[in-house]
């Protein structure tokens, strides 16, 4: 559905995109990730006819980007990082007009509108300008925008850039559900926690260049072999340490309030031999949990900590 | 045209706002004094004896008036036209709709000038009134209105290339005023001066033949001709049409580039594209 060969993009003497080979399947969220300046906005450009490509193709629904802009862009619905709304224009009119754009049916679009500005939570704000909505309102709009000419290929460029938490959060559940509609998706984000919610395949680009592509389903299968658990209990650090030390799947162990916190190489019914371990050694256990794994952390893992700018991350 | 989607969004925001009932009913109210000042002064306070002449030069005055008030005007709506999208982040969405650069071009054009060709319908029964005393066939009126409205249009057409070719609305602002004083001042000034100079040298035909150019590519000179208030070469709103339309060909066609860079794809060298030209 989307496929990069040796894609390239110069400005002058800076490379903001080199020999860059994607393939996405149809009905796949890709998430491309990286620090500022990675060049993740320009690939996207490319990708929706804004950028003309210095070197290389790229293909959106068979579309050559440079050959047929125009197959392209009646395939996609381009949401840029940074965008603005029409003054003293309705929702439903901001919908509409995007719509006639693509030469939607009358009586189709204003169906589509109103489905979608429902989908997105705006329904009661189908009468209210554009520009009197909140910033988080607006991304929702634009994911609307993106939807009304129905087209296979999505492309979000930090579609929760900017945000407070609760629009963020909104504006994820949106990409969620998007997901149940089948598009194929590209999706930038600097956070690689939050493009693994939405997410089939992650990306990570450095300098221009692709330097990591994983599945999340085999972050998700590396995160169940490593998992951090907490254990409570009172009893002082060389009691739990002791406890512990004997089991050989115990990584790393680190101290927190009122008991341990262990990164476990092992398998749930293993988790069962180690509580039973520390119970046998006289721990009084109050609590045994397993702790979320910090997807970050562990794409650090598996790229040696080269692929991820912690510093860009946060 | 009317089907364009980017005229019709344009229409609706310019005109459900209050600013566009203020400005007609302010610009009227302003012609209409002016014009009642003339019509004054014209018959000085008595009914008796009207001259035609007089009436004939009110009709002018009002003419230039009104053409030099819109030709200033039109800028001010046209030359933020595209550069205002991108200062708006807006124009990065609309490149990537299957808008042709010359539906989103032509509807700005249109879209900029709608409010000034009412300005100038609305002044139509002011003129009216000049039939009252003679002095103004409705041929010339008729000239002159499509003139008026030929020149909002072109005006708006090289403002809105300008807006662009550079994409800022600051510049786009000089550029197009620039071109605006171009028309209306350098021509009228080099153009006097070259007839100056010709009537001091009667056999040289060159230097008429370039005042009469200059004089046939100023809008207010080719208002006046229209209502035989001046003499020239035949037909100036001809060279008029001609020079201006071909400017307006090459900025447009430039400004076309500047939209779809695409249509350069098989050039060995092409200029490149970049998204934050336009964001």
């Amino acid at each position: 559905m989307i496929q990069t060969q040796h894609l390239c993009k110069r400005y002058g003497s800076h490379q903001a995109v080199r020999d860059l080979n994607l393939f996405i399947r149809r009905g796949t969220v890709f998430g491309l990730v990286g620090e500022n300046g990675a060049g993740k906005t320009t690939t996207l450009s490319m990708l929706a006819t804004l950028t003309t490509p210095s070197a290389g193709r790229a293909y959106v629904n068979g579309f050559e980007v440079m050959q047929d802009p125009a197959g392209v862009r009646h395939s996609i619905g381009y949401m840029p990082d940074s965008f603005g709304v029409y003054d003293d224009i309705s929702c439903t009119e901001y919908l509409l007009f995007y719509a006639e754009c693509y030469r939607v049916p009358r009586t189709v679009a204003e169906a589509r509108a109103d489905a979608y500005l429902e989908w997105v939570g705006l329904a009661d704000r189908r009468n209210t300008y554009v520009n009197h909505l909140s910033r988080g309102m607006q991304q929702r709009l634009e994911i609307a925008r993106c939807l009304m000419h129905d087209p296979p290929v999505l492309i979000l460029d930090e579609p929760t850039s900017g945000l407070d938490p609760r629009s963020r959060l909104e504006v994820r559940q949106v990409l969620r559900r998007l997901r149940e509609l089948g598009k194929t998706m590209i999706v930038s984000s600097h956070i690689l926690q939050e493009l693994s919610e939405v997410a089939d395949e992650i990306g990570v680009m450095r300098r221009g260049e692709l330097v990591a592509v994983a599945s999340v389903d085999v972050l998700r299968h590396h995160s169940s072999a490593h998992r951090w658990l907490r254990l409570c209990g009172e009893a002082d650090d060389e009691a739990w340490r002791g406890a512990l030390k004997g089991d050989p799947r115990v990584v790393e162990v680190r101290p927190v309030d009122g008991g341990m916190e262990v990164l476990y190489a092992g398998t749930v019914a293993q988790q069962a031999e180690l509580l039973e371990r520390v119970i046998r050694a006289g721990i009084p256990v109050t609590q045994f949990v397993e702790q979320a794994t910090d997807i970050e952390e562990l794409f650090l893992r598996l790229t040696d900590g080269s692929a991820w700018d912690r510093e860009g991350a946060s | 045209m009317i089907h364009n989607p980017l005229l019709l969004k344009e229409f609706r925001q310019r005109m459900r706002t209050v600013r566009a009932p203020v400005v007609v009913f302010g610009y009227l109210a302003a012609m209409a004094l002016f014009t009642f000042f003339l019509l004054y002064e014209n018959v000085q306070g008595q009914l008796t004896l009207l001259l035609p002449q007089r009436s004939e030069q009110v009709f002018l005055t009002l003419s230039l008036v009104q053409m030099t008030v819109s030709v200033f005007l039109t800028p001010a709506y046209a030359a933020g036209s595209i550069s205002g999208e991108r200062e708006r982040r807006t124009l990065a969405v609309l490149l990537t709709t299957p808008l042709s650069p010359l539906g989103i071009l032509a509807g700005k054009i249109v879209s900029s000038t709608a409010l000034l060709v009412l300005l100038v319908v609305v002044t139509l029964p002011l003129y009216s009134l000049v039939f009252l005393f003679g002095g103004a066939v409705p041929a010339e009126v008729v000239e002159v209105f499509v003139f008026q409205i030929f020149t909002i249009l072109l005006v708006a057409a090289l403002s809105v290339g300008w807006s662009t070719l550079v994409l800022r609305s600051g510049w786009s602002t000089v550029l197009s005023y620039a071109t605006v004083a171009g028309m209306l001042v350098f021509t009228g000034v080099a153009g006097y001066g070259l007839q100056l100079v010709a009537q001091r040298y009667p056999l040289d035909q060159f230097l008429a033949g370039w005042s009469g150019i200059l004089f046939s590519l100023n809008p207010l000179w080719v208002v006046a001709w229209l209502e035989g208030a001046v003499t020239g070469p035949p037909h100036p709103w001809a060279w008029f049409c001609a020079v201006y339309g071909a400017v307006c060909l090459l900025l447009m066609t430039a400004s076309v580039w500047r939209l779809r860079p695409q249509i350069l794809r098989f050039l060995p060298r092409r200029p490149e594209a970049d998204e934050r030209d336009y964001q």
